[in-house]
């Protein structure tokens, strides 16, 4: 069974955003949410990097393991994913996941936050592949047709791989190969690394 | 090179950074684990040119990533080291909409009883691993108690004498303050604890969708209520502070905790120790954490920045002191209600007579008695359409 | 706790196993880098088919206000360009009832691979349009008000004819834009030709009218030599003011494939970009010195004998003047006090430069934006050249190009001094485009105010403000500008945004044709000095549409066409900008002679010309740069059948039938990069690399032109024997084709009776038949421009070597003693143009101690050219928010400004920008660098209340260019954007 994961190749990276504007294209996401942000370190001087990131759907995920309602669910591919409908804007998950990867619409009254957004690795949500339902709530359902994530897809250098663990693995470790540096693979290590996400390699939880 | 040799993802890949020299890790560390073990991972046995014997210059540890890669390039260790600490980059997102935005991954943290991890995982383990399970044993086991103590002694006192003579106890603002109070503290706990431990109790029995629904609805009358019960908690301190000083006879009502367990009630004044305990401790010091806290949460205090720190910290200290204040006032709500004969009317009608006042709070019949406290504070009120409770005739 | 979703569909089932396996198997098979392969979805991708039967999704729907949407309920995919940038992305967009829904990466195009930067990633957005200009409007009171068209076009064109008749047809400035399609920018070319004027230009003055300048002097085709993709194959690449990673982001996908494979990557430029994060090495140079620190690579060279001595003896003229003149002057001691680069930095350049050949250079505006911009790019060119690197492929001069047309409209539409395709202004190119148009000669001549004025190059975009403001008495026309025609080109582009405002307040007439016209708007609307206001003024804006609700064919920068499907009918009230221009022609009364050749469609009910048929017209005058193979139906196979081009050569893997044309684009290269020579019937691949002496004339092959004569001072200009294409039958250097060299190689009879005729007293790029052409190119394969030397000597420029001169406002007064500017010039491009005098003057008022810092500005990537476009987009808006200037941290610290502070920037001409402070290393201490996408706010007041109801962007910053100062490039007039002075305060 594919385990749908992310790389972004730093070495790579411009710090470009095509993967966030793709991602509000193609999602239909609204002003002040971002499913995908570029970070980018030592800005301005030599050693610089710049890294994209979003919800890594950790293998075990902080969000899901303090989420009040239960809401989140995991996909046949690894997939971190959430019902909105049972959501109920607690905030829970922003504080426990590693990446900053939930946001929140428009900040109400009263710590109101509305529903919780977040990357879906461009699989949507629990409602029928391709509705329209789906897509209001957590926009397109791209695995359902069979691709890929439009960030990745879209991203300018392919700095950012997406798709079967093994399958961007080896892309980017032909990269890697070829290069002889930057094998770095950011994030990994927090979320599929070990049993528990965000503790010590083989730390038992 | 073999697919094969990636291992799949989930399982433990945990290959050291191989670029990573030994110098390059944090005292301490493992190799493998950065501080709070979040790393980049070298998936592959990948390892850069990289010249040895540079890592024996003086200063090799202190290199920004710039002076790395010039002597052995590709080797960004002192750049994902500091990721590790939560360094922040640069992102063009304003602070003020996206405050964290620059932040790859949480810094490190150890909350207390976590080992130091990410901040949210130290958080989440907080949570799960102490506050929910030894907070929820708490509540039951407070609840436990207060239903063994109502079983074996039953109510306290005596039956209400509907005595001719009628003290007023609390005036109409005093019960609007309290029970106003009162009820956005039982939205506010129920809420809470639907919120805290609902998916433990309620999910199961009504299922996902209608807890989701129902969840969303007290969530916000959580929110809501929230702001409500400070400012009435304001009131109520303010109304009631005169009363809960300390007086002579607390001391030994303490000691004998009430003469509670001896069957004979100690005197007092008109609020007894017990009541003061509750009244500071409770109402003043858990109150104000609980509002303080709660209100953070509720991103109501301004000029804030409202990181994930703030909001764990926020919410672990929120999570302690509304589970002891919840202890507190199922002890307070018991008496008040099933646990005291009299007490609840106190509250309800606002009046007492004679011989509940000389049974609970002597000290306080002998002031009124003397003419020291007026039996009645507040202008009676003659209504048009029917007398009011305290001036109901006998 | 752990769910699990129920994947109970059929597709869901097939889909994932299906992902992987193909995924593994094609990654595993394919070697490293043939991402396209992946990419291309693993063979899923039918892609869209399956999308498409999956959407049933209108979303934010315009149908209703969209005729054309009604109906249908049909799902099409159509195929366009991303219309932000030169680097030229392909777009497949999805439309539903007339709605773009989507948006898919097209992973065929050998171009981009189906990525995209930000702003192609958010393109769809101009399918919904919110913040555009709706219908025509007028400035009534101070206020925008609703008009109709036909009121719009009625009053417009009075105005006009009234101007032309009190003033002439040289008192309206045309301003057109990079923005049009080839056919939009040729029509417009030819539509104020018809008007009667040479006033008009279009972005490339301020862009890379220095290179076109400066690099077509030196070899004959001002244009990138290689291409993206070509890069593939350079093993050093120096990037000298480009800052490709923001500016042409996908790129940066060939490139750091190639850095991949071994590529060395050197970034020389003033600031840190994330280009420069991307570097084997990283040069800070002080802004506008890159003569000192370029000639202080050549120095190395030389002193190590790095050059290619062959290569110069065989196809360069003068590289021994410019080595006395460099080792002379150039030492390197000398270039470190210019230039702040030490020496032994620069030997690491030049020895990269030198052992890693092919090596490459590329450059953008941080070369062209100086008063001495056209030496600086020939300075460029003349060290490659020395190391032989002109004509190969992975080395090359790859100049990045800017607007998604700016090639295109450079090559075929409205420039000042030249009719389409470099013609030029004489008798002789008036009678050829007479001809093409099929136009009588003295007709046209009639439409000018005199033949004098009909062959005198016209004012540039740069100066249009001092044709208006300048005494009249010191302009070379009769009348002072009065009208101008704001034609898809932002204003706050142009530098001294005070004296533009001045300028615009005078005008009689301003119109604005665009589907983003309010920053003018607002800027025309807001209150300025009343004395400047003209009672009379009227202000116009006509709404435009995007090429995403049109055709046609553009130009991207390594000189590929691309066909551009119409998505979307017109949004809006909107009309295309070919359809405004008949329109407007009609009312003028030249309507009939602008279309005489064209067929139309009907759009919304009206006429419209047809595309097709302009470029066809293009197609038939055009031979001078090889337009003429580039006939829509070669254009549109090559768009539907993109995975047959090979991603590194761009050439077609084999032979592929096009399903609707039928023909075969075996042998082509993609797009038909110009010069695709004769006509389509010839079947020229294009060429990929210019002047390429390894491929034969007809595989794209090339040398450089016979352009300046056969010798110059008794020194042979044309190739010495041996170097000539592959195939060539005249091994030696040798003039252009005409008709009477034809004649003497005997080759004449070769062509057909009807080629006979129509060549006769021609040369090759006269000749209508294009028969000289075949005759020489296919029979012989002789290249038809000759085959002359590079000139590393350009007699007729000001600096025949390239000179260092420090910028007109130079915070360094003792360089400016041992390199001063210019002398002052007359009339140039009819107007008085200042050097020297303003130079020594801003020298004696020690501006330098008042504006210590020097002021640079540039690009982001979210946003484009003056922004106005991207800054209405919300997908990109929410990325940059703030215009904000970037200052070192030292010289923050000096002034106690903290990174998020407000502050001012003060510039010597009263600028006073109240702007964020970004403090970052990425400037060094003496720089400052300000993106220049902002308007909307302007001296520190929100200009919103002057906006056009509804029309104004989502984010409004002050602009750079309201403070830049005077300066302007010696040939080209190019404005001097990249060097000027400031101070920054705390606000
Ligand atoms: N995102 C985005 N992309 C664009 C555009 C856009 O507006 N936005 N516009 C397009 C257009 S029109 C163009 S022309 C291109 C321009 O593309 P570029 O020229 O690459 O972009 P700029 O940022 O203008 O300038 C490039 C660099 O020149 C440096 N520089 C400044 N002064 C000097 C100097 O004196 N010497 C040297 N060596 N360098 C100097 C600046 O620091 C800057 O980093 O981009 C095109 N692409
Ligand atoms: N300080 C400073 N100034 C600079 C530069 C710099 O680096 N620093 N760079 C210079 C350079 S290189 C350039 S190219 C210029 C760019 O500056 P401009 O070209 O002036 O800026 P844009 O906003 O791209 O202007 C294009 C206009 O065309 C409109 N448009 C888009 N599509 C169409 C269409 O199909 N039809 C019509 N009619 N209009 C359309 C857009 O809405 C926009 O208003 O700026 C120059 N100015
Ligand atoms: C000013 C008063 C209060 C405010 C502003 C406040 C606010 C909050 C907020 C913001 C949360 C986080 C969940 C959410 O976003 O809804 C929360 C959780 C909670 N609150 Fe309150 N609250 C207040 C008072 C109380 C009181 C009086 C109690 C109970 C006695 C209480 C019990 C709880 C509980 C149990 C939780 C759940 C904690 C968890 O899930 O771990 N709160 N409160
Ligand atoms: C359902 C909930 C509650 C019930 C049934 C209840 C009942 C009562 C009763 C019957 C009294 C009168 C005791 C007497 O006469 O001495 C009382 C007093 C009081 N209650 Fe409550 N109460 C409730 C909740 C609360 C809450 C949430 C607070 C504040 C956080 C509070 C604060 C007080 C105070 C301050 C007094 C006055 C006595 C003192 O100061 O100790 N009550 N309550
Ligand atoms: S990245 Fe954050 S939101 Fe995504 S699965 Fe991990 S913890 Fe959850
Ligand atoms: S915000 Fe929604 S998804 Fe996140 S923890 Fe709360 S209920 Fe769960
Ligand atoms: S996978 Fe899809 S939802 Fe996630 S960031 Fe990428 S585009 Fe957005
Ligand atoms: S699109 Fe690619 S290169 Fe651009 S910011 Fe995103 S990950 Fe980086
Ligand atoms: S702006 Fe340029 S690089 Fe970006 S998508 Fe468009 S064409 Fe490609
Ligand atoms: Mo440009």
């Amino acid at each position: 069974m594919a385990r749908m994961k992310f790389i972004c190749d730093s070495e790579r990276c411009i710090e470009c955003n095509g993967c966030v504007t793709a991602c509000k294209n193609e999602n239909e996401v609204p002003w002040g949410v971002n499913r995908r942000r570029v970070v980018t370190l030592n800005d301005g001087v030599p050693g610089e990097k710049s890294v994209s990131v979003a919800c890594m759907h950790c293998s075990d995920a902080p969000c899901m393991a303090v989420c009040p309602t239960n809401t989140f669910y995991r996909t046949e591919e690894g997939v971190v994913l959430h019902d909105k409908d049972t959501c109920i804007g607690c905030g829970y998950c922003s504080y426990a996941c590693p990446f900053g990867a939930p946001q929140f619409p428009a900040q109400g009254a009263f710590g109101v936050r509305g529903k919780m957004d977040k990357c879906t690795f461009c699989a949507g949500g629990p409602e029928a592949n391709g509705s329209q339902a789906e897509f209001d709530k957590y926009g397109r359902n791209r695995l359902a047709e069979g691709k890929l994530p439009a960030c990745a897809e879209m991203c300018s250098t392919k700095a950012l791989l997406a798709g079967d663990g093994d399958v961007v693995a080896d892309i980017f470790r032909n990269r890697v190969v070829k290069r002889g540096r930057g094998a770095e693979v950011w994030g990994w290590g927090t979320a599929y690394g070990s049993k528990q996400a965000g503790q010590p390699n083989g730390a038992k939880s | 090179q073999s697919v094969n040799s990636v291992p799949a993802g989930g399982a433990s890949t945990t290959t050291p950074p191989a670029k990573v020299a030994p110098e390059d890790l944090p005292p301490g560390a493992t190799p493998g684990a950065g501080p709070g073990g979040i790393q980049g991972q070298n998936i592959f046995e990948v390892k850069p040119e990289v010249k040895r014997d540079a890592s024996s210059e003086p200063g090799y540890l202190d290199q920004t990533n710039g002076q790395r890669n010039r002597v052995q390039p590709g080797n960004n260790a002192p750049m994902w080291r500091g990721v590790q600490r939560g360094m922040e980059g640069y992102s063009s997102l304003p602070k003020s909409e996206a405050p964290e935005a620059g932040v790859l991954i949480q810094a490190p943290v150890a909350y207390p009883g976590t080992r130091y991890v990410t901040a949210g995982e130290a958080w989440r383990e907080v949570r799960n691993r102490w506050l929910i399970p030894y907070g929820g044993a708490l509540l039951v086991i407070a609840l436990l108690a207060l239903a063994i103590f109502y079983f074996v002694k039953g109510p306290l006192g005596h039956e209400i004498g509907d005595g001719p003579r009628r003290i007023e106890r609390f005036t109409p603002f005093e019960r609007a303050a309290h029970w106003a109070n009162a009820i956005a503290f039982v939205c506010l706990g129920i809420s809470g604890i639907v919120m805290a431990f609902g998916k433990f109790f309620l999910l199961p029995v009504i299922g996902q969708t209608l807890f989701g629904y129902l969840t969303y609805l007290l969530k916000n009358l959580h929110n809501f209520a929230g702001p409500l019960f400070a400012v009435s908690l304001v009131i109520i301190f303010l109304t009631f502070v005169r009363d809960n000083l300390p007086q002579k006879g607390d001391l030994r009502w303490l000691l004998h905790f009430g003469g509670m367990l001896s069957g004979k009630e100690l005197p007092s004044h008109r609020f007894n120790a017990g009541e003061k305990v509750v009244f500071w401790g409770g109402v003043l010091l858990l109150g104000a954490i609980v509002v303080a806290s709660g209100l953070v949460m509720d991103k109501l205090i301004p000029g804030l920045v409202y990181e994930r720190r703030t909001m764990q910290l926020a919410h672990m200290v929120h999570n302690v002191s509304t589970v002891l204040m919840l202890v507190m006032f199922f002890g307070h709500i018991y008496i008040g209600t099933i646990g005291m004969r009299g007490a609840y009317t106190a509250m309800r009608r606002g009046t007492v007579d004679d011989a509940w006042a000389r049974e609970h709070h002597a000290y306080w019949y002998e002031d009124i008695q003397a003419g020291r406290v007026p039996a009645q504070r507040s202008k009676p009120l003659i209504a048009a359409d029917g007398p009011a409770d305290n001036v109901r005739p006998a | 706790m752990l769910l699990t979703k129920k994947t109970g569909s059929t597709q869901a089932q097939a889909r994932s196993p299906l992902v992987h396996s193909l995924q593994r198997g094609l990654s595993a098979a394919l070697p490293t880098m043939d991402r396209r392969g992946f990419l291309r979805r693993s063979g899923l991708g039918v892609g869209v088919g399956i999308a498409a039967s999956q959407l049933a999704l209108v979303k934010k729907a315009r149908a209703k206000d969209n005729d054309a949407a009604v109906g249908a309920g049909r799902v099409e995919v159509k195929r366009t360009v991303c219309s932000h940038c030169s680097v030229g992305c392909a777009v497949d967009a999805v439309v539903e009832n007339g709605v773009w829904v989507r948006q898919e990466p097209v992973f065929d195009s050998p171009i981009n691979l189906g990525a995209h930067c930000a702003k192609g990633a958010a393109l769809r957005e101009h399918g919904h349009g919110e913040f555009r200009l709706r219908y025509p409007m007028k400035l009534v009171d101070g206020k925008y008000q609703r008009i109709s068209w036909d009121q719009a076009l009625s009053e417009i064109s009075t105005r006009l004819q009234d101007l032309r008749k009190a003033s002439g047809p040289d008192s309206v400035f045309w301003i057109g834009s990079s923005k049009h399609s080839n056919e939009q920018s040729y029509l417009m070319r030819k539509f104020v030709s018809l008007w009667g004027s040479n006033n008009c230009d279009h972005q490339a003055r301020i862009c890379h009218s220095t290179t076109v300048a400066g690099v077509a002097n030196t070899w004959g085709y001002g244009a990138m030599t290689n291409s993206y993709n070509d890069m593939q194959n350079s093993k050093a690449a120096l990037y000298i003011g480009s800052n490709a990673a923001e500016a042409h982001p996908v790129s940066m996908l060939h490139i750091l494939h190639a850095r991949e494979n071994g590529l060395k990557l050197m970034v020389c430029d003033p600031r840190f970009t994330r280009t420069a994060a991307k570097a084997d090495q990283y040069i800070r140079i002080r802004s506008g010195s890159d003569i000192p620190f370029l000639f202080g690579v050549l120095y190395h060279v030389f002193n190590n004998g790095w050059e290619d001595k062959k290569y110069i003896n065989d196809r360069v003229y003068g590289m021994d003047k410019v080595r006395e003149d460099v080792m002379a002057k150039w030492t390197p001691d000398k270039v470190e006090e210019a230039c702040g680069v030490p020496e032994a930095q620069v030997l690491q350049v030049a020895q990269t430069l030198a052992m890693n050949r092919p090596s490459t250079i590329v450059w953008c505006m941080g070369q062209t934006q100086h008063s001495i911009g056209n030496a600086m790019v020939r300075a460029t060119c003349i060290l490659q050249l020395a190391l032989g690197n002109i004509g190969v492929s992975g080395g090359g001069a790859n100049i990045f190009r800017g607007h998604d047309n700016v090639q295109g409209a450079t090559d075929v539409g409205p420039n000042p001094d030249s009719l389409p395709g470099y013609y030029g202004l004489a008798e002789g190119s008036w009678k050829h485009y007479a001809k093409v148009w099929g136009l009588d000669y003295d007709w046209l001549k009639g439409r000018y105010a005199s033949k004098a004025l009909m062959e005198k190059p016209g004012m540039t975009v740069s100066r249009w403000i001092d044709g208006v403001l300048e005494r009249n008495e010191l302009i070379d026309q009769d009348s002072n500008l009065r009208g101008v025609i704001y034609w898809g080109h932002a204003p706050n582009s142009q530098t001294r945004g005070l004296e533009m405002k001045r300028a615009m307040d005078k005008l009689d007439l301003l119109v604005v044709v665009d589907p983003y016209p309010s920053a003018t708007a607002a800027m025309a609307a807001m209150p300025g000095d009343p004395k400047d206001l003209n009672q009379n003024r009227a202000v116009y804006l006509l709404p435009a549409t995007t090429q995403f609700e049109t055709s046609g064919s553009v130009t991207a920068s390594n000189r590929s066409l691309q066909w551009r499907q119409k998505v979307i009918e017109p949004l809006w009230e909107s009309r295309s900008d070919h359809m405004i221009m008949y329109q407007l022609a009609d009312k003028l009364g030249f309507g009939k002679e602008l279309v005489k050749n064209y067929k139309m469609q009907q759009v919304k009910g009206m006429d419209e010309p047809l595309p097709e048929d302009i470029l066809r017209e293009i197609n038939k005058s055009n031979w001078s740069i090889g337009y003429t193979g580039q006939s829509p139906e070669r254009l549109k196979a090559h768009m539907r059948n993109m995975a047959a081009f090979d991603v590194k050569t761009l050439k077609a893997k084999g032979s592929v039938i096009d399903k609707e044309t039928g023909y075969d684009i075996a042998g082509d290269y993609f797009g038909l990069p110009w010069p695709c020579y004769g006509t389509p019937e010839l079947k020229h691949p294009g060429s990929p690399n210019l002047y390429d002496t390894s491929k034969h004339v007809m595989q794209g092959g090339g040398c450089f032109r016979a352009n300046f004569g056969v010798e110059k001072d008794g020194v042979n200009l044309l190739a010495e024997d041996g170097s000539a294409p592959v195939g060539c039958e005249i091994q030696t250097g040798y003039p252009e084709i005409d008709h009477v060299f034809m004649k003497k190689l005997g080759w004449w009879d070769e062509l057909t009776d009807t080629e006979k005729a129509a060549a006769e007293g021609k040369n090759w790029k006269t000749d209508l038949s294009g028969g000289l052409i075949r005759v020489a190119m296919k029979n012989h394969g002789v290249h038809p421009f000759g085959n002359a030397k590079a000139r590393a000597v350009v007699w007729n420029f000001p600096d025949p070597i390239p000179q260092h001169r420090e910028a007109i406002y130079s915070t360094r007064p003792d360089l400016v003693a041992k390199y001063p500017t210019h002398d002052d010039k007359k009339a140039f491009w009819r107007l008085p143009t200042l050097y020297k005098s303003l130079q020594q003057k801003n020298v004696d008022d020690k501006l330098a101690q008042k504006f210590p810092l020097i002021l640079s500005s540039g690009r982001l990537t979210e946003y484009e050219g003056g922004g106005e476009e991207t800054r209405s987009n919300p997908w990109l808006a929410e990325l940059q928010q703030e215009s904000f200037v970037e200052i070192n941290p030292q010289t923050a610290s000096n002034r106690g400004i903290k990174n998020g502070d407000r502050v001012l920037v003060k510039t010597p001409t009263g600028g006073n920008l109240n702007v964020q402070a970004l403090v970052t290393d990425r400037v060094g201490p003496d720089t400052v660098w300000m993106p220049f996408h902002f308007s909307g706010r302007w001296q520190g007041q929100d200009l919103l209340a002057y906006y056009p109801n509804g029309a104004a962007p989502i984010v409004r910053g002050e602009a750079v260019n309201t403070g830049t100062t005077y300066g302007y490039d010696s040939v080209t007039m190019m404005q001097e954007t990249k060097t000027t002075i400031c101070d920054v305060q705390r606000a």
